[in-house]
């Protein structure tokens, strides 16, 4: 059995991994490639994202009583990454190269820096107060959620 | 637990390290002014005086000033905390700073009493505010890791520095420091302790996070990221004792950093061309090179004995040369150039976190410094560090270095303009869109 913090630790190098992938490929203008990562990036992101706002968050909220806390950060900066993703997909649909490329590096160093503030802290924390937090990750792993 | 790190409130307001940053370039436009009007005289020792106000140009000027700046922001994206009374401790330090490191420019090519008087109240003064601030951050609880305790290190390195060079200074305007011998063995204690354990341990310590999260590189071994700058730092105490075996360490220890720049760097996922790698790589590349020139045997920088079409030149200055310009210089350059942009967006991205609308009012990264620009300066950096190689074998060169410094540090601080102009711009539109 993992834990939080192993289990979503992974998730993100996961996505870094089809990000990463998706990006190598726009800059050597091969859209199919870029087209296939992108979207097992994106998949892998929404799955994530869902896992993080409808149970975990939820669950570590009810346990600490901190609503209005990190959660709250954590779901304002995943509504921002969301708006990027967008952006990428247009730029991508209309294989705009440089345009790609910078929003790429934007939502890149904002994913590295909300992930390390979630490894570094939050999942720990969650890790601390949810006394059910193996059998979420179970559940993640079986696919109940998302 | 610290829980403040997570909401970014840490974060000082960022006219406070773009002022750091701005000053820095315009300390190298003077720097090359100084190079025009010495002319080749300059080139003759490390003790000419115009040659202390240069090095000090360089290192305080530019690549302190720089790190300081920087250090203000890294503090609470790596720590969680940042210092207390942002605002006026960096306005005050900043100004104080900045006159510090004139005066002292000018003392040494004046050699005026009352200059040297002044730099050495000003340096205190800016320098020890703004280590006392950072010290105050370090020593309490911030979140642990080896970038933190490399940023102790260079901390206490800077802190060794200023006493030293107080000291120095003090000596210049008469007073004696009892147990204190100044000699040159001093000297090279206070320099070596700012290039090695300031600028290169803070650097050191900054890879360790910049790498995995520019470029998506693996971490660096663990017994690097533990025990690099430690060794470092102690091979700088036992230079005080045993100068020549602490300085072969010294080499080694950053020809291991080259191979372990030069691993990471190849492993990183993030392929696409970037110029902060190629800093990287040039910096690593550097470091190797140093070590073939520390350990090349003496005669090579002999003119009677050398096995080359002709000798070396004074190796201090050689190596201390390449060090500074190849290896510190491009390193800060290239941290500038994912530092700018990214403060950039990261402070405007804030702003938006409550308001949503707003973010169709920030530009990306890449609008904030082009990636094409960022490669011009590159290329002008290796041309303008051949160029200080090319002077201190040929001193007559100097008016080919001047320029080329010249075109390099305006280009960076017309870089650095834009992309301060174009946050204030932004800034302002989403003032806008807040009182709509």
């Amino acid at each position: 059995m993992s834990s939080i913090p192993e289990y979503m630790t992974a998730k993100h190098r996961e996505c870094d991994e089809f990000f990463t992938e998706a990006e190598a490929a726009v800059a050597k203008k091969d859209w199919s490639l870029a087209l296939t990562k992108w979207q097992s990036f994106a998949g892998e992101l929404t799955e994530h994202l869902a896992q993080e706002e409808e149970v975990l968050f939820p669950q570590f909220e009810q346990a600490t009583g901190m609503t209005a806390g990190p959660t709250q950060v954590m779901r304002m900066e995943h509504q921002q990454m969301r708006a990027l993703v967008q952006s990428l997909d247009n730029a991508l649909a209309a294989k705009e190269k440089d345009e790609y490329l910078g929003l790429s590096e934007t939502l890149m160093v904002m994913m590295q820096q909300h992930n390390m503030k979630e490894e570094m802290m939050l999942y720990p924390m969650m890790a601390q107060h949810l006394s059910d937090s193996e059998q979420l990750i179970e559940g993640f792993k079986a696919r109940k959620v998302a | 637990m610290n829980i403040s790190g997570l909401s970014f409130n840490a974060l000082p307001p960022i006219d406070l390290p773009f002022r750091f940053f701005l000053s820095g370039p315009l300390f190298i436009i003077a720097c090359a002014l100084l190079v025009l009007f010495s002319g080749e005289a300059l080139w003759l020792s490390r003790w000419q005086p115009n040659m202390l106000a240069l090095t000090h140009g360089f290192t305080l000027g530019f690549l302190t000033m720089v790190m300081m700046g920087a250090l203000l922001q890294l503090l609470p994206v790596i720590g969680g905390i940042g210092i207390a009374k942002p605002r006026i401790i960096a306005t005050t330090s900043h100004a104080l700073y900045c006159a510090g490191v004139i005066a002292l420019m000018l003392s040494f090519i004046f050699s005026h009493h009352w200059l040297t008087l002044t730099a050495l109240v000003l340096l205190s003064l800016g320098l020890g505010l703004y280590l006392a601030a950072i010290i105050w951050v370090l020593i309490k609880k911030i979140s642990q890791g080896d970038s933190i305790n490399g940023f102790r290190l260079a901390i206490i390195s800077l802190a060794i520095v200023l006493l030293l060079g107080g000291f120095l200074l003090a000596n210049r305007v008469g007073f004696t420091v009892p147990f204190m011998p100044i000699d040159k063995h001093i000297t090279d204690i206070h320099a070596l302790m700012g290039l090695v354990g300031w600028a290169g341990i803070l650097i050191i310590s900054v890879s360790f996070q910049v790498l995995p999260m520019f470029h998506v590189a693996p971490n660096m071994p663990k017994y690097i990221r533990q025990y690099l700058g430690v060794s470092l730092f102690i091979s700088l105490l036992f230079y005080v004792f045993y100068a020549e075996l602490a300085l072969t360490l010294i080499f080694i220890s950053h020809g291991v950093f080259a191979v372990t720049l030069f691993y990471v760097i190849k492993q990183r996922k993030r392929k696409v061309p970037d110029t902060s790698i190629k800093y990287w790589q040039l910096a690593a590349a550097t470091l190797l090179l140093l070590n073939v020139l520390y350990f090349l045997p003496d005669s090579f920088y002999v003119p009677t004995q050398t096995p080359l079409w002709m000798a070396l030149p004074d190796k201090g200055m050689l190596l201390t040369a390449i060090f500074i310009y190849f290896y510190l210089l491009s390193v800060v350059q290239g941290m500038l150039l994912k530092i700018l942009p990214f403060l950039s967006y990261t402070h405007l991205q804030q702003r938006c976190l409550i308001d949503f609308s707003a973010m169709q009012y920030i530009p990306h990264m890449h609008d904030f410094l082009s990636k094409k620009k960022a490669m011009v300066l590159y290329y002008m950096h290796v041309l303008s560090g051949l160029s200080l190689v090319a002077v201190i074998f040929e001193p007559s060169l100097y008016i080919v270095f001047t320029l080329l410094l010249l075109i390099e540090f305006v280009w960076l601080f017309i870089l650095m303009v834009k992309c301060m102009c174009l946050y204030f711009s932004v800034n302002r539109q989403i003032n806008l869109s807040n009182k709509s």
